[in-house]
């Protein structure tokens, strides 16, 4: 069958493109092997907001871990915005330098955007706490090193057993979920709700108010549901520390906080301030453990040891790419063994550079992701 | 032919001038004055009767909801709650007049979120709080309403000296006072506030209702003497009615404009202390949403984006109708997943009600 | 006739003249619209100023007021001579004068509009000083008195009947004269436009209390309510004035012919008419608006130009634009082509065939940052279009036909539409609807108002020729003399009613007749 030039050239063309698409990936695999020199990258730390205590965090260990390398930081404060987070990366990505990159998205759908643009920018990233579970970095290439994050479930579990204990095992509790449908959100509302209902089947929750991580949002939804169930209300779970502190104020503020107790994850500067100072009646009686400053460390670390060669990605198991770290159960019987390096991040940086990002205490790897919720939950609000 | 009849009746009326009228022609001109008179009667009554009912109808819209509400859930009308609503609404009270006043002379003010940042964080580096030595109580006070009346006044500045539309002055100081709120606050930890009888001001009673409250309630008052009982609030009202005539009467234009912005400002100061002390700490974030909130419950209270009619009390009612609603929803039971649905489908619902008398002089909605 | 007839008050006769003007004369370029006016009033009398449509009224009122100044002549308010550097000069001399655009604030009471008249509120200070409403009131109410009005000063202005308003307006233009001088002059121009019969009378029986205050200037071309309110009468033609008369000593017609100076005669038709006999394209029936026209007749026929004519306040545009479909009739029916029609709008209307150039084309016919060739394909395009785009190249050629054709200069389609002149424009305007193949009624309102004699005349020939192809023309022209030129039949209009009716092919009517019928 004779072609007419036309499909011919269409046929040309397809095959070349394909033939190119196959090189460049083998490049991109293999461009690893070289390596980039650290004189040509940035670390790049973007975060949702910047006055938030646990992005400030973030903020934090990136400079840090970037003094310690030698390497220049730049900062991108998405103000709350997908859209102001996309356009502020890809206009860092233009600059031109090798980027390594720590992204704590605002929502899991601009994950695959953001991947996308680095790894058309050469460069390399590794998402913290948001994704789709079906982005996997081994299906996009060696320019999305790892997502990583620590797990929801466990968090709100921890949460449980500290709250239902605390009650005697009977009571009310109402909840605070972050952004609804945020997996980060979803996990740790499954993990308390499934812990609660096995551990202590007498504790009733009696509302759920989302609120958006925003301490504003608590405080109002707070008075709210106070007004609706009074001093019914035994106990609080919050996913995040910045909307308990506002629904600890809206407590104090209707003179009940003396008799309610408080969970949630984070352990705050101020939480901690006020764990120690025991305020309300030993109010706040379990919080998870985690760090801004490590989640940026040890994402960007990851990210330049791809970078520079000395990891490839893909060459790495799939628990090192998609990562769960290691999340601690704290009230304010430990919670001083895991704040040691709270006022000492550099130090903790030379842990984290002497051991490597999967196994620097107290946040070694524990699980691969993607994290499934409990068997069998469903939410009942 | 047409033409000579028409004449003829010209020459009809030229006869009636002449002062020769007929009885019959007498008859028909008392009719018609009988008409006349009848006419205006109604016409007054009319007018009378169209200005209560829109604010009638969103005060039933109010009275329905809140009766629905307390029959779903009784603790809705529990003192409790009500002084939560109270309080809740005090902020968006306190805001919404400030931008009652703006929209009167037919202009917008997007700066408040920000503005309330920038106060809220000079009033709390300036009381007892953790980050610094200060304690200058109603000093703080002090300077967290003129942080926002130096905003406003800035902002009536540009608009009129430099003739720069509202919408795009208030805009940028919109982000101005949101830079200035996080240069205040900084790299360091939130600024607490470390005086519990401060940071518990606002709930805190005073003749059984809130402080807050009272608070918002005073600058309601204060809003309405303005707009009604001051040269500057007529003044205000004759230029968002029409500007090119408040020209020609020699009204000082730009004088008006400043002053209301100024005012609207350390309105909007108020409420950012108002909003720290309810969250205790100092953030540049403590208005956010507010702008969403506060020119609704304006343009629903019946004051015309375009200027020059609606009011002070007119807000409130916006107000609290939107704040009974979110707060009605919550204790209705009402799943967070439907709320914000629920809340707009009523909301549109109680607009077409309160307006349905309105809509024929509204002709072109745009 | 005396120019200089005192009054007498009381069995007093005054001494000097409240207002005297002496050889007032103003040029706007080559038009001199002002020539050597010289009158005088007298306190306490009402004095009429009438005259036709560009006659120099309210060229000559805006030079009292103070917006003008006169290249020559002078000014004297009781024997003292003035000159006016702006309106606050006027207003000081005690001059007030109620336009016919309302000036005041609608959401706002009497009583606060009557305390914004100019005058000290400039002061720098005293916004911030609280509102005396009682004493606002008090002021108000006195203000009211002097003019022997009775409202209630606490009434919204909105809320007033358009007459109501009218009196605010005196008050106000009162308050600002009695400032200073003990005989204000009060200047009404066109108080009357729209007003019902019952409450003309009323304005009538005020302006007869307003006489014992000051001196009143009453504009209108009502001349019955002249003759009725006024004790002389002042006429001017063409910038100049030809006749003051005591109201006593003339009548309509003579006034008639003082405004108008000679007389002129519609010139016998002398081509066939193509159509008389057949079903109109247009015909109403008793239609009217309400507040606009009413009890109208009109038939368009294809092929024959009909005219309206009329001055302020005649309906005659609001007509138009109902029979376009821009709004619509409150009562009688419209047929098209025989048939009755139930929802007119105009996408129907264009349908149907109409076109519609209106009187501000330059708010309403063209899009001026468009190009002249964009703007002629605007409407019929399917010559220009492949498909459903346009073809650039297409357009541009179909326009340099068309402004060969009726010589639009320069000779530049491509040019934005707004850069060509008022008489360009206007053909542009014309060859968008005179493109349609089935142009089957052409609406004109005003299509000659600013053109050069030349431009005129080419626009004229391009109806004529419209009406040559059967399309039946409706046009309101500015003059009379345009009307009797071009048209086949002649409507006349006078405050939202047809008073007078001429098929130029039968009657022939002289501009005196059309005048009697238009005031």
């Amino acid at each position: 069958m004779k072609l007419s030039f036309k499909k011919k050239a269409l046929v040309a063309l397809v095959t070349t493109g394909l033939t190119l698409t196959a090189i460049s990936v083998g490049v991109e695999n293999s461009a690893n092997a070289a390596g980039v020199n650290p004189k040509n990258i940035v670390f790049v730390a973007s975060v949702i907001n910047t006055t938030n205590p646990y992005m400030a965090s973030n903020i934090a260990g990136a400079q840090a871990l970037g003094k310690k390398l030698g390497i220049p930081v730049q900062i991108v404060d998405s103000q709350g915005s997908s859209q102001v987070e996309i356009s502020k990366i890809q206009a860092i990505l233009a600059q031109g330098k090798t980027v390594v990159m720590f992204v704590n998205t605002v929502s899991s759908s601009d994950a695959p955007i953001i991947v996308n643009a680095v790894k058309k920018a050469h460069g390399f990233v590794s998402i913290w706490w948001n994704k789709p579970d079906s982005l996997e970095p081994w299906n996009v290439g060696n320019s999305f090193v790892a997502f990583q994050k620590h797990p929801g479930v466990s968090s709100g579990a921890c949460d449980a057993d500290k709250l239902g204990a605390a009650l005697g095992g009977k009571g009310n509790v109402i909840e605070l979920p972050g952004v609804k449908d945020s997996t980060t959100s979803v996990t740790r509302v499954a993990g308390f709700e499934t812990e609660l209902k096995a551990k202590f089947p007498n504790i009733k929750i009696l509302d759920a108010q989302p609120s958006n991580w925003d301490p504003n949002l608590a405080y109002n939804n707070t008075k709210t549901m106070i007004a609706k169930y009074g001093n019914t209300i035994n106990g609080v779970w919050s996913a995040d520390d910045a909307m308990q502190t506002g629904s600890i104020k809206a407590f104090t503020d209707a003179n009940l906080v003396n008799n309610v107790k408080f969970a949630s994850d984070g352990l705050y500067a101020d939480t901690i301030a006020a764990i120690k100072s025991g305020e309300g009646n030993n109010a706040i009686v379990g919080e998870t453990f985690h760090r801004g400053y490590a989640a940026s460390a040890i994402g960007l670390y990851t990210a330049y040891l791809a970078a520079i060669g000395k990891i490839d990605p893909s060459k790495l198991p799939h628990s090192e790419r998609d990562s769960m770290f290691k999340i601690a159960c704290v009230d304010s019987t430990n919670l001083d063994q895991y704040t040691k390096w709270d006022n000492n991040i550099p130090g903790w940086i030379d842990q984290l550079i002497k051991n490597g990002p999967w196994n620097t205490q107290p946040f070694p790897l524990v699980a691969g992701g993607p994290e499934k919720t409990p068997a069998g939950w469903a939410s009942q609000f | 032919m047409k033409s000579a009849k028409c004449h003829s009746l010209r020459k009809g009326r030229k006869e009636e001038n002449m002062s020769q009228v007929s009885a019959s022609e007498k008859a028909k001109l008392s009719d018609s004055k009988f008409e006349a008179s009848t006419l205006k009667a109604a016409a007054k009554k009319n007018a009378l009767i169209k200005s209560l009912t829109e604010p009638a109808a969103l005060i039933g819209v109010v009275i329905i909801l809140c009766v629905v509400f307390s029959l779903i859930n009784a603790r809705f009308y529990g003192i409790v709650n009500i002084r939560t609503i109270l309080e809740q609404a005090a902020i968006p009270l306190i805001l919404a007049v400030g931008s009652t006043l703006v929209i009167l002379i037919g202009s917008i003010d997007l700066s408040i979120e920000g503005v309330m940042g920038a106060s809220a964080m000079s009033f709390v580096l300036l009381t007892a709080n953790t980050r610094n030595p200060h304690d200058h109580g109603d000093v703080a006070v002090l300077a967290g309403i003129a942080t926002g009346a130096v905003f406003g006044f800035a902002s009536g500045y540009i608009l009129t000296k430099f003739k720069v539309p509202s919408f795009v002055v208030t805009l940028g100081m919109w982000f101005v006072g949101q830079g200035f709120a996080t240069m205040l606050y900084g790299d360091t930890a939130t600024p607490y506030m470390t005086n519990s009888r401060v940071s518990g001001w606002s709930p805190r009673l005073t003749f059984g209702l809130p402080n807050a409250f009272w608070a918002a309630l005073i600058v309601v008052v204060l809003g309405f003497l303005l707009l009604n009982f001051t040269k500057l609030g007529r003044s205000a009202m004759a230029i968002g009615n029409n500007e090119s005539i408040a020209k020609t009467t020699g009204l000082n234009i730009d004088r008006v404009k400043i002053s209301i912005f100024t005012f609207a400002g350390a309105l909007t100061g108020i409420a950012g202390i108002i909003g720290a002390i309810q969250l205790g700490s100092g953030s540049p974030d403590v208005g956010k949403g507010s702008l969403f909130v506060s020119v609704p419950a304006v343009v629903i209270g019946g004051t015309a984006l375009a200027g020059g009619r609606g009011g002070v009390l007119r807000t409130i009612l916006g107000v609290f109708l939107l704040t009974i609603l979110n707060d009605g929803l919550i204790v209705a039971g009402v799943s967070a997943n439907y709320q914000s649905g629920v809340a707009g489908l009523i909301l549109i619902a109680a607009i077409i009600f309160a307006l349905w008398s309105r809509r024929d002089k509204l002709g072109v909605a745009k | 006739m005396s120019l200089f007839k005192a009054t007498e008050k009381n069995g007093v006769t005054t001494g000097a003249s409240a207002l005297s003007l002496r050889n007032i004369k103003i040029t706007f370029g080559d038009l001199v619209a002002v020539d050597n006016v010289s009158f005088d009033i007298q306190e306490r009398e009402v004095v009429g100023l009438i005259g036709e449509n560009g006659a120099g009224k309210s060229t000559l009122l805006k030079i009292l007021a103070g917006v003008y100044k006169p290249d020559s002549g002078t000014i004297e308010l009781s024997g003292e001579a003035k000159k006016f550097k702006g309106p606050q000069d006027s207003l000081d001399a005690g001059i007030g004068i109620v336009h016919q655009e309302q000036s005041l604030f609608t959401n706002l009471s009497i009583a606060e509009n009557l305390e914004f008249v100019s005058g000290g509120s400039s002061k720098s200070g005293t916004i911030f000083k609280p509102f005396n409403w009682v004493k606002a009131n008090k002021n108000a109410a006195l203000a009211l008195g002097k003019v022997g009005s009775k409202l209630d000063p606490r009434t919204r202005v909105g809320d007033l009947s358009f007459i109501d308003r009218q009196m605010v307006e005196i008050a106000k233009a009162m308050k600002v004269s009695t400032a200073k001088v003990s005989n204000p002059i009060i200047i009404l121009d066109e108080p009357t436009s729209l007003l019902e019969v019952h409450e003309t009378e009323a304005l009538e029986r005020e302006i007869a209390k307003i006489k014992d205050l000051g001196s009143v200037i009453f504009v209108s071309h009502r001349l019955d309510e002249v003759m009725r309110v006024c004790d002389r009468i002042i006429v001017l033609r063409d910038g100049k004035l030809v006749a003051i008369k005591d109201r006593d000593d003339v009548n309509q017609q003579e006034l008639f012919q003082l405004m108008m100076g000679h007389e002129k005669k519609s010139q016998p038709r002398s081509y066939q008419r193509k159509h008389q006999g057949d079903t109109p394209k247009v015909e109403l029936r008793e239609v009217g608006k309400k507040g606009e026209f009413r009890g109208v007749n009109l038939k368009l026929v294809a092929g024959e130009i009909t005219a309206i004519i009329g001055t302020n306040g005649s309906g005659r545009e609001d007509l138009c634009k109902a029979i376009y479909g821009v709004k619509s009739f409150d009562t009688g029916t419209m047929l098209i082509d025989g048939k009755e029609i139930n929802h007119w709008n105009v996408q129907r209307a264009i349908e149907s065939g109409f076109g519609l150039v209106p009187a501000e084309r330059k708010v309403e016919g063209l899009i001026g940052g468009l190009s002249a060739a964009d703007n002629i394909s605007l409407i019929f395009n399917d010559d220009v279009k492949n498909g459903f785009l346009i073809n650039p190249k297409k357009n541009l050629a179909i326009a340099k036909e068309w402004f060969e054709e009726l010589d639009i200069r320069p000779r530049a389609p491509q040019k934005e539409l707004e850069k060509f002149s008022g008489g360009n424009q206007q053909k542009a305007v014309l060859a968008k609807w005179l493109k349609s193949k089935e142009l089957s009624v052409l609406i004109l309102d005003h299509p000659l108002r600013g053109l050069d004699p030349g431009a005129a005349e080419t626009v004229n020939s391009l109806i004529r020729k419209a009406a040559a192809e059967d399309t039946a023309v409706l046009l309101l022209g500015d003059t009379m003399e345009e009307v009797l030129d071009i048209a086949d039949q002649i409507s006349v209009m006078k405050d939202g009613e047809v008073t007078g009716s001429f098929d130029l092919h039968v009657d022939h009517p002289s501009t005196l007749d059309l005048l009697e019928k238009m005031v």
